[in-house]
C-alpha cells in the first residue's frame, strides 16, 4: 500500500475541487462561459509564491494572492462582460492566453519561463504543514471553507440573481436588477477562489511556471465542472474526484520508459472525447442540476 | 537588407497564409452560425497527411501526396460535422463552443500521439532566397503568395458564380427560408465543409512549408483566423484576405518595437479589442 | 445516489493499492530522471546510452559489494514540471538515495528544491548555469560552471578581433547566466554587446529575432543556443541569405545538429569545456563504447554522464546505500579522481572545474578550431 501515493491523490483532489467549485460559480450558477479561468489561478499561484520567495509570511502572502486574484478578475470583467455568450468565452480565453504571454516574457518579475522552484511550504500561525498529512489537513480545510462559503453565497438572494441571470437574463433585467454589477461579482467571487487553489497548488508542487496555466488547464476544469454536473453544490466535488483521480494516477503508474511519451496524448484524446460525448448525450453531466434551487 | 521591407515582407506571406485559415473559418462561420474551433485542427492534419503521405512508406513526391492529403482533410471535415457538430446543431452556441473544443483538444493529442511533440519538417532542400529590393524572398515563399491567390479566385467564383455558391450564400443568409424555398441545404452544408477542409488543408501545408509543423500549431492560427475574420466582417470572403493581410502585418511590424515574446499575443489583442469594439454581425456575403 | 457512494468506495480502495510495496531490495536501485520524449529527447537518447555503458562496466566488475547496480529510468519529458514529478515519483514511490538528475539547467534547477528537501543526492552531467548547485549540500555537478565558459567566449571574440557583437540567447536559465556572464567579461575587456536579444525554446519560427540581430549586418554573432533551435535557427539564417560568423557555446557542439542543419552550420565556431583525448582513461572509453555501440558517434555530454555513474558507483561501494553516506563519499572517491573527463575533485560548491577549447564544423564533422 504506497500511503504517499494516495496522500498526493487527495491533495490534487481537493485543490481542482476548489478551483471547479470557483468556475461552477461563474459558469454553472452565473451562466458565464469564462474560458480563461486558469489565468486567475496562475495570478494566485504567481502571487503567493513571489511573496514567500521574498521572506513574506504565508498568511500575508495567501491574502495578497486572493486579493490579486480578485482584483485581476475585476479588471477583466469589466470589459468583457458586455459580451454575450460565445463571444465572451472567446474573450476570456483570450485574456486567459495573454496573461500567461506575461508570465512568460517579464522575466523580471516571474523568472519567465525559468518558473519559481523551491517554493516554501505554507505556514499558519507558527504551525508548518510540510509533510504530506499535514498538506492534506490544510488542503481538507480550505475546500471545506470554500464549500461553505460558495454554498452560502448560491443560497443568499445575490445567489437567486445568479441564476436568474443563467435562465433568462432579459426578464431578469426587467425585473430592475443590475446585471452588469452581478455578473461582475460572480466572476470576482469566482476569481478569488481560483486564486486560492492556485496558492495552494503552487506552494504544494513548489515550482511553477507560465507552461502550468495554459488552456489545458481551462479544458480540464470546465470538463470536472461540465462532467460533474454544472450548477449543483456536489457537481464539481464528483467531477474532480473522477478526473483527477484518473489523472494522476495515469502520471504515477509504472510504465516500460518507452510508453510514457504516449500516456499523456492519449490521457488528453480521452478528455477531449469526453466532452464532446458529455455536449450530445448528456450536456447535464453526473448530476442533474434541480432547477429552481 | 531592409530591416524594414523584409517585416513587410514577411508580414505579407503570412498574411496570405492567415487570409486562407480565415477563409474556411469564416465559411462554417457565415453557413452554420458557429465558430468552429477546431479549425486550427484542421490546418494542422492537413499538413501532417501531406507529410504522412510524402513520407515512408509512401514516399511521393509533394504535387501527389497532394491529392491524397487533401482528400484525407475533407474526409475529416465531414466526418467532424457529421459525428460531433450535427447531433448538437440545435442546441445552444454555448454546448457547440465546447464541443468544439473538446475535439479540438482530441485531434492535437492525435496528432501528438502519432508524430510526437517534436518539430518535423518536409525535408525539402534548403536554398538560399533571392535577394529582390534588398529583400530576401525563397522559393517557397514565392510559392505561398501564388498558390494563396490562385485559392481565393477559385473560391471566388465557385462561391460567387456556381450554383452549390448560390446555395450556400442562401443557406448562411436563413436556413429556414433557404430550406422552404426548396434549396438543397444538406448539399450545401456539406459543400461549405468540403471548402473550408480544403482550405485548411492548402493553408497549414504552405504554413508547415514555411515553420515547419508541429501539432501545437493548430490552436494559434485558429486565433489568428478568428481575429482575421471578425476584421474582415464574418461571412466575407475578400475581408477575410484583407483581415489576414492586417493581422500578418501588424505582427510583424508589431515586433519591431515590443519583445518578441509578443508576437502571438499581438493577434489575441487584436482579436479581443475587436470583440468589445464591434460585437460580430452577421454580415453575409454581400461585399 | 447510493451507487455514487459506493463507488467513492472503490476508488478510494484502488488508490490505496495502486502500487504494491516495494520488494526486498536485491539490486542498487539509482533513479534517473531523463529526456526520453520531448525536446530534449535528442540528448536524452544519447545519456541513456552512456549511462547503460557505466552500468555495464559497473556491473561486469562484480557490482559494488557484490550487489548490481540498476538505473531507475523516468522520462522527463523536458519540461521542468514534468522533470519535478518524475524526480518525486523516484524519491515518493521508488524510494532511491541518489538520482541522476534531469538536463537543462531550467529543468535540473526546478527539481533541485525537492531532491534537497527530501535529503536525496542529486547529480548533474550537463548542467551548466552557474547557480546550479544553489539548492544544497546534496546537488552536486560533474559538468563546470558556465562561469568559465562566459569568459571563454568572451575571450574566443576578442582573439578573433571582435569587438562589436549582439547576443541571441536562449531565454532560460542557461542561456541567461552564460550571457551574463559574457556580457561581463565582454565590457570588462573592453568589447561592446550591441544588443541582446533573448528567444524562447521550442519555436518553428526564429525570423524575426534573426532579422533583429543582423540590423546593420554585424561581423560576428554570438548564439548561445541548443540543438533543435539552432537547427531553426541557422537554416533560416542561411535562407535569408545572412552572412555572418555565427560563436556559439558548448551546446550546439553536437553531432545531431550537424545532421538537422545540414551545410547551414558549416563553418561555425563555439568553446566547450576541453578534455584530452589522449589519456588512458579516455582511450579505455572509447574501446568501451566501440565495443558495445559500434560506429555511433559518442554524443555531447556522453563522457561525463559515464564519469558520473562510475562516481556514484564508487560512492554507494564506499559510503553504503544511503543518501548521507553516498553524499559524503562522493568527496572522498571524486578526490584526484581522474575519469575520461579529466579531474573530477568537487570544489567547496559540488561542482568541477574545466579548461575551455573552441570547435568548429568543417565539411560537415565537429573538429577543433585552429587559427
Amino acid at each position: 500500500m504506497n500511503v504517499d501515493l494516495f496522500l498526493h491523490l487527495w491533495i490534487m483532489i481537493l485543490i481542482y475541487i476548489i478551483f471547479a467549485m470557483s468556475l461552477n460559480l461563474e459558469v454553472g450558477y452565473t451562466g458565464l462561459f469564462n474560458f480563461g479561468h486558469v489565468a486567475f489561478f496562475g495570478v494566485g499561484a504567481y502571487t503567493s509564491a513571489l511573496l514567500t520567495l521574498h521572506q513574506v509570511p504565508f498568511e500575508l502572502a495567501l491574502v495578497a494572492a486572493l486579493i490579486v486574484a480578485g482584483f485581476s478578475g475585476f479588471l477583466l470583467s469589466i470589459p468583457s462582460l458586455k459580451l454575450r455568450g460565445d463571444y465572451f468565452g472567446i474573450a476570456t480565453l483570450g485574456f486567459g492566453e495573454i496573461i500567461r504571454m506575461v508570465f512568460q516574457n517579464e522575466v523580471w518579475l516571474t523568472k519567465g519561463p525559468m518558473g519559481l522552484p523551491g517554493i516554501p511550504k505554507p505556514v499558519l500561525f507558527s504551525y508548518r504543514f510540510a509533510t504530506l498529512p499535514q498538506y492534506l489537513l490544510l488542503t481538507i480545510g480550505f475546500t471545506i471553507l470554500t464549500f461553505l462559503v460558495l454554498r452560502f453565497v448560491t443560497r443568499s438572494p445575490m445567489g437567486r440573481v445568479f441564476k436568474a441571470i443563467r435562465e433568462d437574463e432579459v426578464s431578469t433585467a426587467a425585473l430592475g436588477k443590475n446585471i452588469f454589477h452581478f455578473k461582475i461579482k460572480s466572476f470576482v467571487i469566482g476569481s478569488v477562489f481560483a486564486g486560492l487553489a492556485g496558492t495552494l497548488w503552487g506552494h504544494y508542487t513548489t515550482f511553477i511556471s507560465p507552461g502550468d496555466f495554459t488552456l489545458l488547464e481551462t479544458i480540464l476544469v470546465l470538463l470536472i465542472v461540465v462532467l460533474g454536473g454544472k450548477g449543483t453544490e456536489w457537481g464539481p466535488i464528483w467531477g474532480a474526484i473522477v478526473l483527477i483521480f484518473f489523472q494522476e494516477s495515469l502520471r504515477f503508474l509504472k510504465l516500460p520508459a518507452e510508453w510514457t511519451r504516449y500516456l499523456a496524448p492519449l490521457q488528453q484524446m480521452i478528455f477531449g472525447s469526453l466532452l464532446i460525448f458529455l455536449m450530445i448525450y448528456r450536456p447535464e453531466g453526473l448530476i442533474r442540476g434541480k432547477g429552481g434551487r | 537588407m531592409s530591416f524594414l521591407l523584409q517585416s513587410i515582407f514577411n508580414g505579407l506571406l503570412a498574411g496570405c497564409i492567415y487570409a486562407l485559415f480565415a477563409m474556411g473559418l469564416t465559411l462554417i462561420y457565415g453557413v452554420l452560425n458557429f465558430v468552429n474551433f477546431a479549425h486550427g485542427e484542421l490546418i494542422m492534419w492537413g499538413a501532417y497527411f501531406l507529410y504522412l503521405f510524402m513520407g515512408t512508406p509512401f514516399g511521393f513526391p509533394l504535387p501527389i501526396a497532394l491529392i491524397p492529403a487533401l482528400f484525407f482533410t475533407i474526409l475529416l471535415g465531414i466526418g467532424m460535422d457529421r459525428f460531433a457538430f450535427k447531433p448538437i446543431r440545435q442546441a445552444n452556441r454555448l454546448t457547440l463552443l465546447i464541443a468544439a473544443l473538446g475535439l479540438s483538444f482530441l485531434l492535437r493529442n492525435g496528432a501528438q500521439l502519432f508524430w510526437g511533440a517534436e518539430l518535423r519538417t518536409y525535408g525539402f532542400e534548403i536554398k538560399r532566397g533571392w535577394r529582390i529590393l534588398n529583400m530576401s524572398i525563397t522559393i517557397n515563399q514565392m510559392a505561398i503568395i501564388i498558390t494563396t491567390l490562385i485559392c481565393i479566385v477559385i473560391v471566388y467564383l465557385l462561391f460567387h458564380r456556381s450554383k452549390l455558391g448560390k446555395s450556400m450564400r442562401a443557406v448562411s443568409d436563413n436556413l429556414e427560408l433557404a430550406r422552404v424555398s426548396g434549396i438543397n441545404t444538406k448539399k450545401a452544408i456539406q459543400f461549405a465543409w468540403i471548402l473550408s477542409s480544403a482550405l485548411a488543408c492548402v493553408g497549414g501545408i504552405l504554413l508547415a512549408l514555411d515553420t515547419n509543423l508541429q501539432p501545437g500549431m493548430g490552436l494559434i492560427n485558429l486565433v489568428k483566423a478568428f481575429a482575421a475574420t471578425l476584421l474582415g466582417g464574418v461571412g466575407n470572403l475578400w475581408g477575410a484576405l484583407l483581415g489576414g493581410i492586417i493581422i500578418g502585418l501588424a505582427e510583424n511590424l508589431g515586433v519591431l518595437v515590443i519583445s518578441t515574446g509578443y508576437k502571438d499575443a499581438i493577434a489575441f489583442g487584436i482579436m479581443v479589442i475587436l470583440l468589445l469594439l464591434r460585437p460580430p454581425v452577421l454580415y453575409g456575403t454581400q461585399e | 445516489m447510493k451507487k455514487i457512494i459506493y463507488c467513492l468506495f472503490i476508488l478510494i480502495g484502488i488508490s490505496l493499492f495502486l502500487t504494491p510495496a516495494p520488494k526486498a531490495q536485491d539490486t542498487y536501485k539509482v533513479g534517473a530522471a531523463i529526456a526520453l520524449s520531448g525536446s530534449i529527447a535528442v540528448y536524452g537518447e544519447g545519456f541513456k546510452k552512456a549511462i547503460d555503458l557505466a552500468a555495464e562496466e559497473i556491473n561486469g566488475k562484480g557490482g559494488m559489494k557484490g550487489k548490481k547496480i540498476e538505473i531507475v529510468y523516468e522520462d522527463n519529458k523536458s519540461t521542468p514540471k514534468d522533470c519535478v514529478t518524475a524526480v518525486r515519483k523516484l524519491i515518493t514511490v521508488d524510494k532511491v538515495p541518489v538520482i541522476i538528475g534531469p538536463a537543462a539547467s531550467s529543468n535540473f534547477m526546478a527539481t533541485a528544491p525537492v531532491a534537497q528537501e527530501s535529503k536525496v543526492v542529486m547529480l548533474s552531467a550537463q548542467g551548466a548555469a552557474p547557480a546550479l548547485t544553489k539548492a544544497g549540500e546534496y546537488i552536486f555537478r560533474v559538468f563546470p560552471s558556465d562561469v568559465l565558459q562566459g569568459k571563454g567566449i568572451s575571450d574566443l571574440c576578442l582573439q578573433l578581433k571582435y569587438m562589436e557583437v549582439p547576443i541571441m540567447y536562449v531565454n532560460n536559465d542557461w542561456g541567461l547566466g552564460l550571457k551574463n556572464v559574457f556580457v561581463e567579461n565582454f565590457k570588462k575587456a573592453g568589447g561592446k554587446v550591441t544588443d541582446e536579444i533573448p528567444y524562447d525554446e521550442k519555436k518553428t519560427d526564429y525570423r524575426t529575432e534573426l532579422i533583429r540581430a543582423t540590423k546593420g549586418n554585424p561581423k560576428a554573432v554570438v548564439n548561445l543556443t541548443y540543438i533543435v533551435e539552432g537547427s531553426v535557427m541557422f537554416k533560416q539564417a542561411y535562407e535569408m541569405g545572412i552572412n555572418t560568423q555565427w560563436i556559439c557555446g558548448s551546446a550546439a557542439k553536437a553531432p545531431k545538429l550537424v545532421e538537422l542543419a545540414g551545410k547551414t552550420v558549416e563553418g561555425i565556431i563555439g568553446t566547450y569545456p576541453v578534455f584530452s583525448q589522449e589519456t588512458k582513461e579516455y582511450q579505455a572509453f572509447r574501446a568501451l563504447w566501440t565495443k558495445k555501440y559500434g560506429d555511433a558517434k559518442i554524443p555531447i555530454f556522453g563522457e561525463y554522464n559515464y564519469d558520473m555513474v562510475i562516481l556514484i558507483g564508487k560512492a554507494i561501494e564506499k559510503g553504503g546505500y544511503t543518501s548521507d553516506g553516498i553524499r559524503k563519499a562522493l568527496f572522498e572517491v571524486a578526490k584526484g579522481y581522474r575519469g575520461v573527463t579529466g579531474d573530477k575533485t568537487f570544489d567547496q560548491d559540488r561542482g568541477v572545474g574545466s579548461e575551455y577549447g573552441v570547435w568548429t564544423v568543417k565539411d560537415g564533422q565537429i573538429i577543433d578550431y585552429k587559427k
